[in-house]
């Protein structure tokens, strides 16, 4: 009893905050309604960051809180659980199962390995443009989860004592992560949070941001972030040997084994050409999610991945979970909970000087970058998305500048392994320390979240 | 004896292997501890089990299939073998024992719990046990099918949690698992052999328990006994004193010197972790009266695990 008390607390801690907020006095502005949803949005982002039941368990509590504690009824909930966003994360998942399954991998380490040569310095740089490239648009978890293993046997291949290459492997290793997480701000398949903000935008002012305007906002920081990264990689962990040649000639002798590409290579590499076709030409009329689906279901029909994998590889329980988060997202903007946080937090804002402009900019970014690194970043978006976009109407600012400074953010969680997919995809290898994170993130967060404001200030508003 | 009795009787070390310097220092020391014939050794990597929201909803085992399927170990696997190799070069085991492999498929994850155990003709066993389990430390503590094990070692780098996150912040693995274990567990912070065992005494009858229990324990590694009490108050020496003779006299009955005694006067926990640097192990009680104080995890011993310096050992 003791034990599972000690296991739950913050589940029961949670509970009692909840409430406590519940039975306060309705502040000046608020509704009764909003004063509930805001209590459970507390709630949420409590389990969320100290995780002491399954995270799925957050989303079906979601799901009776508003049909209990908010009255609404139960067909109004269910109809809120599913929008295009959701599919979209939902077919986007299940076509990244697929594509790993290709065993693309080796190919694309050989194709990396022959452009860069042997120095590891330019080595990691092609890691993590390649990686990145592909992230942007296949989703960051994709790509860490294909690429963690030439990574590996890289390292390994060098030296087979894990202490001789500590640093090699971080530089490596820390190229997929970070390449690939810088990426995910690209286009709006690059990871759940984008399809989240879209969601929002279109939810609460109808604002229609399709793939090719995304890209044209993001894509170009993304690039430019790339030999930043490499920069800061080989200056913060100094890797033992600066040529790689006896490892690349090894790695090239395994990919050569694998002959030349087949049918069914070409089968799925055409597929997901039409897809990403799909994205850039018919998001803004049949919507993301559904060419997403399509997708997926392609891959089915052509037999080049079994439903068995699929749904071994797809945590259900997320699309759940980010499913419930966007309805609750909608309730706080429904009973101006949204509105009133927004308003809050701006009147903490004027006194400083931060409640328009560059000050707000980095304000959002720096409260996104801070929730980011504690919970995963679709959840930040999920639950920081409408408070953000009220935020920038009640200050007169651009809901699309705000939204994209929260949506690209949320990408800056380099600090802790559970902030990124790819970090924590990376993590899993077992070669990299938590306070690695720690030692590199911070140098990372500066650049990007420096990079962003650049962008906001100078080259948002020429394509505005 | 039947088998189970047999079993029952044997002393079972789990030691938590990480990867880190510090675990396979604990390793080194069970390997001390458990030189008997009598004494099994259990080295345990557990992964906490993926909730998938934390890599985006693509479950983290996609990504280690494919890193089997290039032929690479999963990192447990690695650490764990690292560990078997090492007990091999300090002679507690040789190459050539009989290897059983064992495979259940765990809390939905077909990677699972995998279990290697080595053993010799005198039945003496050496496992590595790949686990996953929901939390690492609900792992290391879940009851294993052959009971219970007798002390549970985790190895653990300095702490630099700053003085808010002690209060707010997640309890470090180690911190959780010496509190809430069933059984002693050793928390080693770069454990140097050889320097002896620190017991931490108050006279009282609990403490005579973990004197008996330690006594046994040091035994096993020949490690020097000795005594500290400390009093509060200059007043209360007399009853440190008198601490200190009962538990002497305990430890004479059970023939085991006592190197050295010491009593002093002050703050219990800044005088044991200073003395307790000049020593190889500190050894303090972790029988509570309640339940309800181990929830809140306090007391004279939580602080001494928490701020020495020296690995600690709490004896249930």
């Amino acid at each position: 009893m003791t034990q599972y008390l000690t296991e739950k607390k913050w589940f029961f801690i949670a509970m009692i905050v909840g409430a406590i907020i519940m039975s306060l006095p309705i502040p000046e502005g608020l509704t009764q309604a909003g004063l509930v949803v805001l209590a459970m949005t507390v709630v949420a982002t409590i389990l969320f960051v100290t995780e002491p039941v399954p995270l799925p368990t957050v989303a079906l509590l979601i799901v009776v809180g508003q049909v209990i504690l908010l009255g609404v009824a139960s067909d109004v909930v269910a109809k809120s659980l599913m929008k295009d966003s959701v599919l979209f994360i939902m077919g986007s998942l299940m076509l990244a199962v697929a594509v790993v399954k290709q065993k693309l991998d080796k190919r694309i380490a050989l194709m990396i390995i022959r452009v860069t040569g042997t120095k590891t310095t330019r080595i990691a740089l092609g890691i993590s443009t390649v990686s990145g490239i592909l992230a942007s648009f296949i989703g960051e978890h994709t790509v860490a989860a294909m690429m963690l293993p030439v990574g590996i046997t890289l390292i390994t291949l060098t030296s087979d004592d894990p202490k001789k290459v500590r640093n090699l492997a971080a530089v490596l290793l820390f190229s997929i992560a970070y390449g690939c997480s810088v990426a995910g701000i690209g286009t709006p398949s690059g990871g759940a949070r984008n399809a989240i903000m879209i969601g929002y935008w279109q939810e609460f002012y109808n604002i229609g941001i399709d793939y090719l305007k995304w890209m044209l906002y993001s894509y170009p920081m993304f690039l430019i972030q790339l030999p930043f990264v490499t920069f800061i990689l080989i200056l913060t962990f100094k890797p033992e040997v600066s040529d790689l040649s006896p490892a690349v000639d090894k790695l090239k002798a395994q990919v050569a084994a694998q002959g030349p590409l087949k049918g069914r290579d070409y089968v799925s590499i055409i597929l997901f050409a039409f897809v990403l076709y799909g994205w850039v030409t018919m998001s803004s009329t049949i919507g993301m999610g559904i060419v997403a689906v399509l997708g997926a279901a392609a891959f089915l029909i052509a037999g080049l991945v079994r439903w068995e994998d699929l749904n071994n590889g797809v945590n259900w329980g997320v699309v759940l979970l980010y499913a419930a988060a966007i309805s609750l997202g909608v309730q706080m903007k429904d009973t101006g909970a949204a509105a009133w946080i927004a308003q809050s937090f701006l009147d903490m804002l004027t006194p400083l000087g931060a409640d328009k402009g560059m000050g707000l900019w980095l304000s959002v970014s720096v409260l996104t970058t801070g929730v980011t690194n504690t919970m995963s970043n679709g959840a930040a978006v999920a639950v920081l998305g409408p408070i953000v976009l009220n935020l920038a109407n009640a200050a007169g600012e651009s809901p699309v500048v705000i939204g994209f400074i929260t949506a690209i953010s949320s990408a800056f969680a380099y600090l802790t392994v559970v902030g990124t997919p790819a970090c924590t995809i990376v993590y899993a290898s077992g070669y990299l320390k938590t306070t690695d994170f720690l030692n590199v993130g911070w140098k990372m967060a500066l650049m990007s979240t420096i990079l962003m404001l650049i962008f906001a200030s100078v080259y948002w508003p020429l394509i505005a | 004896m039947t088998l189970a009795d047999q079993n029952n009787n044997r002393f079972r070390i789990l030691v938590c292997i990480d990867g880190s310097e510090e675990s396979y220092q604990g390793l080194r020391y069970a390997s001390r501890l458990g030189s008997g014939l009598d004494a099994d050794i259990t080295m345990v990597y557990v992964r906490p089990v993926d909730q998938g929201l934390n890599s985006g909803g693509l479950q983290v085992r996609v990504a280690r299939q494919n890193m089997m399927d290039w032929d690479l170990d999963l990192p447990g696997i690695r650490y764990l073998k690292k560990g078997r190799d090492l007990l091999i070069e300090l002679g507690h085991m040789e190459e050539d024992w009989i290897e059983r492999t064992t495979h259940v498929e765990s809390r939905g994850d077909p990677l699972g719990d995998n279990m290697i155990e080595y053993s010799n003709e005198e039945g003496k066993q050496i496992r590595l046990w790949l686990k996953v389990a929901e939390t690492v430390e609900g792992g290391i503590m879940e009851r294993w099918e052959k009971g219970k094990h007798d002390l549970i070692i985790l190895g653990v780098t300095s702490d630099h949690r700053s003085k808010l996150q002690r209060v707010f912040g997640i309890a470090p693995i180690a911190l959780k698992v010496a509190t809430n274990a069933e059984s002693s567990v050793l928390v080693g912070r770069a454990i140097e052999e050889g320097k002896g065992h620190l017991i931490c005494t108050d006279g009282s009858e609990d403490s005579l328990n973990m004197i008996r229990k330690d006594a046994h324990l040091a035994s096993r590694c020949n490690c020097p006994i000795s005594l500290i009490s400390v009093a509060p108050t200059e007043q209360q020496r007399g009853d440190a004193d008198q601490a200190i003779e009962k538990s002497k006299a305990l430890l004479d009955e059970m023939n085991i010197p006592v190197e050295k005694s010491i009593v002093r006067v002050g703050d219990p926990v800044k005088e044991i972790i200073k003395e307790g640097e000049h020593h190889s192990v500190v050894v303090v009680s972790g029988t509570r009266s309640s339940g309800l104080q181990k929830y809140f995890m306090s007391g004279i011993a939580f602080s001494i695990l928490e701020n020495s310096k020296t690995s600690v050992l709490i004896v249930r």
